[in-house]
């Protein structure tokens, strides 16, 4: 039997004292695309705040094992070096850092860990500039500071990226859609689309049921109040669309 | 004068009476006035009780080193001037057309440069300036001709390696003529774990739509005393950009005095620096508005590690007719433990009415949000911190526009 990828038993967590994840459990095997949705203050993001280990998010039972090693003892980044990957809903603006020195430090630090030779700077930037073009990001932007005066596309579309760059074997896409247009939303769609494949996969968090018909899940899951109420395929998100989470709220 | 500083010494050209003259009325000024206490304003909040009680010699041979003490490989395309242990290397300057380079000596014993002597500031208002002028003999004069663009900056190199035990004052002119433009770039090396003192004076002189960016690097040892003091006089239009960088001695201070003496003159003073260990850094500025539509603006950054102390006081001065002025300051820090002190003194003398004046202070961590978002893309916490105090100085950097300076300063 193959180890799952991701596989979570029981978790709660809780943020200065205050209980937000109840005990959940989920399973994510090598390839597939899962997707949470929920009403606003469930504790969707926290969740994915607990799983990159962000200071301040205590698990205070349960546990979560990634590729069969407990990914709770790690720091945040040797999580990353394993593999895993966190979109976050608002990327964090870092005045004074350069994006592709970043970048570069990033991918270094990635490679470091799986024991691979780092790129130099003429590498590096080859890669970069074939990655960036894909996603229609200029060769200005990689000269900005991080996330500094992007607009709301430009910081998903960075996010997209950084995928495409660090190819985690696990992606955490918090809010992947928010704050983008139709226009900017189906670049980054198809941007996560062409990074799918058997090895790789996608924990989608979402209110809205149009990112999935973009990038289509083979699981969905309704999260409320710190856990998974109901698990089904990409027709429960139809079924969300036009009932809203309120019924399900019910049925528990 | 119960200080070892002062010294009763015969210093070259004394027995020229016009040097002699001057150098006397810096003693007068110095013995007039004394050393700073804590109690005198300017002084508030760096004590030099240690640097007073310093037994420091001046060394009076006129011998230089012999030229391999400081023998480096220059890369940058810059114009040369080396001092090694506080004496002028004495070289044939290949200059560019419109640029005069003269030793201090030399000048002085020629007359030539008499009017701008002790003519920017005032010797009983700047007790170490005036401790400068008494020993006046070591310097450059760096005069630009008018409506000449020197493309290559000047830079001068202070090599302080084997200081031990000494004080060192250099005394330097810049004239900048009608229309001309340069770039003049300090740097300060040491390397010694005696103590010695760098007291340096630039005056510095911008006629009319002349430009002058001048930067400077100080890197002294840790156990050394570095007291500086920029004195500038502008004409109309002229324009004046400051970059400093800190990141050495035991205590220093730069002071820079700016009188904008004309109308539509422009003043600029960035500054970054970092205090580690038990160092004292002190920055100050006073800023004279004489005249309308005068601007100035100060950005200070700072990173503050162990028990360090600095001081950021800024003084903005805006005379009665000087309407349509606009003079700013601000200061932005970065604690790295909470032993670190920092004293941030704004004034503002507003003798005008319509005026734009501004001042404002920060100071903060390192950013928990940005750290997170930096080790969540796998680089070690050690390294995304050092990313996040370097971010924290570079955007004083950004705004350098020569490339192979910024580099320097990006090396720190």
């Amino acid at each position: 039997m193959t180890v799952p990828l991701l596989e979570i038993k029981n978790l709660h967590a809780a943020v200065a004292d205050k209980e937000i994840i109840k005990g959940l459990n989920l399973t994510i095997n090598k390839g597939e695309v899962h997707a949470i949705m929920g009403p606003n203050g469930a504790g969707k993001s926290s969740l994915s705040y607990v799983l990159s280990g962000k200071n301040g998010y205590n698990v205070t039972k349960g546990s979560v094992s990634f590729s069969g090693e407990d990914l709770l003892s790690l720091s945040t980044e040797e999580r990353a070096q394993k593999g895993l990957f966190l979109s976050m809903q608002y990327p964090t603006e870092i005045p004074g850092v350069v994006v592709t020195n970043f970048l570069k430090q990033s991918v270094n630090a990635i490679r470091k860990a799986h024991k691979e030779p780092e790129l130099d700077s003429l590498e590096f930037l080859k890669i970069l500039k074939s990655e960036a073009t894909k996603l229609n990001i200029s060769q200005e932007m990689l000269k900005r500071f991080v996330n500094v005066g992007f607009s709301g596309g430009e910081k998903k579309r960075f996010e997209t990226l950084q995928i495409a760059l660090l190819k985690p074997s696990f992606c955490i896409l918090d809010e992947i859609d928010s704050g983008l247009d139709v226009d900017a939303q189906k670049i980054v769609s198809e941007g996560i689309n062409q990074l799918r494949n058997k090895d790789n996969s996608f924990l989608i968090i979402t209110h809205h049921e149009k990112l999935l018909s973009d990038i289509v899940p083979d699981f969905v899951h309704i999260f409320a109040d710190g856990k998974i109420l109901k698990s089904g395929d990409k027709t429960l998100a139809h079924i969300v669309e036009t009932n809203g989470y309120t019924q399900f709220l019910k049925e528990e | 004068m119960d200080s070892p500083l002062v010294k009763d010494i015969t210093l070259f050209l004394d027995d020229k009476p016009s040097v002699y003259a001057l150098r006397q009325k810096a003693k007068n000024a110095l013995l007039a006035t004394g050393f700073p206490t804590p109690k005198t304003e300017a002084w508030k909040y760096t004590n030099v009780k240690d640097l007073l009680n310093t037994p420091l010699e001046i060394n009076t041979d006129s011998e230089v080193c012999d030229g391999d003490c400081c023998q480096h490989h220059q890369t940058e395309p810059f114009i040369e001037i080396t001092f090694c242990q506080g004496k002028l290397h004495i070289e044939e300057y290949n200059t560019p057309k419109g640029l005069i380079i003269t030793p201090l000596p030399v000048a002085l014993y020629e007359n030539e440069y008499k009017n701008y002597l002790f003519n920017s500031f005032d010797l009983e208002k700047h007790p170490f300036a005036a401790l400068n002028g008494m020993y006046l003999e070591q310097g450059i004069c760096i005069c630009v001709e008018k409506g000449s663009h020197i493309s290559e900056p000047i830079h001068i190199n202070y090599h302080q390696h084997n200081c031990n035990n000494q004080q060192i004052h250099i005394h330097n002119l810049i004239i900048a003529e009608r229309d001309c433009c340069l770039e003049v770039l300090e740097t300060y090396n040491g390397d010694t774990s005696f103590p010695y003192l760098t007291n340096v004076v630039n005056e510095i002189y911008l006629k009319e739509n002349a430009t002058l960016t001048h930067y400077k690097i100080q890197k002294e040892a840790e156990t050394a005393f570095h007291i500086a003091l920029n004195a500038v006089k502008q004409q109309k239009n002229s324009q004046y950009k400051q970059f400093y960088l800190s990141n050495g001695a035991k205590l220093s201070r730069q002071e820079t005095l700016i009188n904008l003496d004309q109308e539509d003159a422009k003043a600029e003073i960035y500054s970054a620096y970092t205090a580690k260990k038990e160092c004292i850094t002190d920055i100050t500025t006073n800023i004279n508005h004489l005249k309308p539509n005068t601007y100035s603006n100060q950005y200070a950054k700072a990173v503050l590690e162990d028990s360090s102390v600095a001081c950021f006081q800024g003084k903005i001065h805006i005379a009665p007719n000087a309407i349509k002025t606009s003079g700013h300051q601000l200061h932005k820090a970065l604690y790295l433990n909470d032993n670190a002190t920092l004293n941030c003194k704004p004034e503002l003398e507003i003798y005008a009415d319509d005026v734009k004046c501004s001042h404002g202070a920060s100071c903060g961590e390192i950013d928990k949000e940005q750290l997170f978002y930096l080790t969540s893309r796998g680089i070690d916490k050690n390294i995304a911190t050092k990313m996040l105090i370097d971010a924290h100085l570079e955007e004083i950097f950004a705004l350098i526009s020569n490339e192979e300076i910024k580099t320097l300063f990006c090396r720190k």
